[in-house]
């Protein structure tokens, strides 16, 4: 999923800031007078926007970060953008900014075209989190939280491993390079891998989320090397046209796919046996964390800077036991 | 005008003008002819590209298993650039061919959804069928309607078709894949069965092929769709309603792009709607390579059909042979423009003899 929220703010960035520099240079009543730092976590004002309301895994990290705040006593409420775009999102983050909130969790679905807005926010006051995505500007944010991409590969890669036998060929198949996100994934996987001596890795191939090439080209890879036995899927297009090209070459269950996310329709492709292992993310322990490194800042504690959440490899064998199974992401509170 | 004529299949009656230069060189007309078919210099470089893998890869490439998985890929691509092949021909461009698919498949989809879902019956599936061919077809004769009465060129029109249906089937779907789109019936019939071998998948483009090649090279709904990119003024002339013949064209356009549809279901199982973006391009290169003229009046199914196949090829050839992939595209590009100049060159030769 992220690989693409990653690549569609790309387009829109450019026409952004533009609009943005000019809002900001209009409206920059910098007093502040906000409520920053009269300690305990009690009562305080927290906003959550999303990048995309319909998708679970925000739904997810929504559920957690609420519960947690519920419990801490704070004003909490989230929003989320309808679609993956800058344009979607700003008039959300503008109207979050002039409510004043103590805080804001936010994933921003820009590298940089939603840094003035923020910077606006922050300096009015607002302590800013960035969870699951971020921008590039390092003074945005008083804590960073998102998955650790590249652990999430290395999860991958051994969960593979072990159904692979550690033997055969193996290969990665994504989207495209140059995705943040999906490159520490692939650089994670492939570098796990080479502690398998038996498994030899194949080079990445990118399908552009065409689920037709990626059918082709798992077809095409299995003429080549008949022993391939395990394959990594870049997202839900690619692990479809995966799916669809082992089916047409009656090796379906025979070779192994991995993919990323533990959405409701991939948990039930696992279950059918189309996928065998899904890394989830921890979207949870995103919001919940958040949550918890704001309390501390309104308490006059320290902040962690960074936090890189935990990833977890889900099974058919695994899927039952419930510390695994709440993994799953949630399509509603 | 001359020039034209004479690039139609040997089974195509010219409609204008009848080759009237035959036997200038005392050449054989048949030969002469062989000679001046594209599809001709096209096959010839996808004979060499099959032969080149077969030798770099021994073992690998030309085996049952490989040309069943490019036919099988290739299919839908297939099916698509026969309906391209007609537009071309007159002329016109249809940019909306993936939106139309995605319509024409979310259509299909949501009535089996809520008509049993995976599980459903034969009827279902059939319904099915009938609604994602009715979308397309009407989606591509409303396309050809605005082409033929409003002026508007068909880069345009189309262009305008692929945000709408694309917007359409999102504004349906909320812009995530329904699940459940597909009934198992059609997965394991037409997705994943096989007649004696052969994917069904493949049987079924090559029925469509054989079908709309023949209506090209052998009726007079050919005749004038070939007429019409020729000179579409002296069809007119002649009584023919240009108009009507259009939205014809761009309806049997949609119609295959919603067959497209019914096939894309059956052996994805999903509506993918981000996942046709670039189906126009892959198959306008296709149609192109086989020797289609973009300015019209001149092309061929059969020429589609090798058009196809060369991209197919290469690619799955160069992931045999272990070529990295950027590659491949690089590979694509340089074969499309070689082809294309290759038989303006010829073109150029013979327009000046």
């Amino acid at each position: 999923m992220s690989s693409i929220r990653i690549t569609r703010k790309v387009l829109v960035a450019a026409g952004t800031v533009l609009v943005l520099t000019g809002a900001a240079a209009c409206s920059s009543s910098s007093d502040s007078g906000g409520s920053g730092s009269k300690g305990g976590a009690s009562g305080k004002k927290v906003r959550l926007i999303t990048g995309v309301k319909s998708d679970p895994f925000y739904i997810t990290m929504t559920c957690a970060a609420q519960t947690e705040a519920k419990a801490k006593g704070m004003d909490f409420s989230a929003d989320g953008s309808a679609q993956w775009d800058v344009s979607v999102q700003r008039p959300l983050l503008d109207s979050v900014a002039a409510s004043r909130p103590d805080g804001l969790l936010i994933s921003p679905v820009d590298v940089s075209a939603l840094t003035p807005s923020l910077k606006q926010i922050q300096s009015a006051g607002t302590k800013v989190a960035l969870v699951d995505t971020t921008v590039t500007d390092p003074s945005i944010g008083m804590t960073r939280i998102s998955s650790d991409n590249e652990k999430g590969g290395r999860v991958a890669a051994d969960a593979l491993a072990k159904l692979m036998n550690e033997k055969g060929s193996a290969i990665v198949i994504s989207v495209k390079p140059g995705v943040s996100t999906t490159d520490a994934r692939i650089k994670g996987f492939t570098e796990e891998m080479k502690k398998y001596p038996n498994i030899k890795m194949l080079p990445t191939l990118y399908d552009n989320d065409l689920p037709a090439t990626a059918a082709s080209q798992i077809q095409s890879t299995l003429a080549a090397h008949p022993d391939l036995g395990g394959v990594f899927a870049g997202n839900t297009n690619t692990g479809t046209g995966i799916a669809t090209g082992l089916k047409q070459a009656g090796k379906q269950g025979t070779v192994k796919v991995a993919a990323f996310d533990a959405e409701p329709d991939e948990v039930a492709s696992l279950k059918a046996g189309t996928l065998q292992v899904l890394v989830a993310q921890d979207p949870a322990a995103i919001g919940k964390e958040a949550v918890d490194q704001l309390a501390a800042a309104f308490e006059g504690k320290s902040v962690q800077k960074s936090i890189g959440t935990n990833m977890v490899a889900i099974t058919k064998a695994n899927m039952d036991q419930p510390e695994i199974s709440k993994y799953f992401y949630k399509a509603g509170c | 005008m001359s020039a034209n004529s004479q690039d139609i299949k040997p089974a195509a009656k010219a409609p204008d003008v009848p080759p009237s230069d035959g036997g200038r060189f005392a050449i054989p007309p048949w030969l002469r002819r062989a000679a001046g078919i594209s599809e001709l210099w096209t096959f010839v470089i996808l004979v060499a590209l099959v032969a080149f893998f077969t030798i770099a890869a021994p073992g690998k490439f030309f085996t049952q298993y490989d040309l069943t998985q490019i036919a099988v890929n290739a299919a839908i691509y297939l099916v698509l650039g026969v309906g391209m092949t007609f537009v071309i021909i007159t002329a016109g461009i249809d940019l909306s061919i993936g939106s139309v698919l995605v319509l024409a498949a979310v259509a299909a989809g949501e009535y089996n959804i809520h008509h049993g879902g995976p599980a459903s019956s034969w009827g279902t599936v059939a319904v099915c069928v009938v609604i994602a061919l009715a979308v397309g077809a009407g989606w591509g004769a409303l396309q050809g309607a605005v082409v033929a009465t409003g002026k508007v060129p068909p880069l345009i029109v189309t262009l305008g078709g692929l945000g709408a249906a694309l917007g359409i089937a999102e504004l349906a779907t909320g812009g995530q894949d329904p699940a459940g789109a597909a009934a198992t019936h059609l997965q394991n019939s037409l997705g994943f069965g096989k007649l004696a071998g052969i994917p069904w998948m493949v049987i079924l483009a090559a029925a469509v092929t054989a079908l709309f090649g023949a209506v090209l090279g052998a009726t007079r709904f050919g005749s004038h769709t070939l007429a019409i990119g020729s000179n579409p003024t002296a069809v007119r002339r002649a009584g023919i309603p240009v108009g009507r013949h259009l939205i014809m064209v761009y309806g049997l356009m949609g119609l295959l792009a919603g067959l497209g549809a019914v096939m894309w279901l059956a052996s994805y199982g999903t509506t993918s709607i981000a996942g046709h973006s670039t189906d126009n391009l892959k198959v306008i290169t296709a149609v192109v390579l086989g020797g289609t003229s973009l300015f019209g009046g001149r092309g061929s199914v059969l020429g589609t059909v090798i058009g196809v196949f060369i991209p197919a090829v290469l690619t799955t050839g160069l992931i045999v042979i272990g070529v990295q992939q950027y590659w491949q595209d690089v590979a694509v590009g340089v074969v499309l423009v070689a082809a294309v100049y290759i038989d303006q060159m010829r073109r150029k030769t013979r327009e000046r003899a």
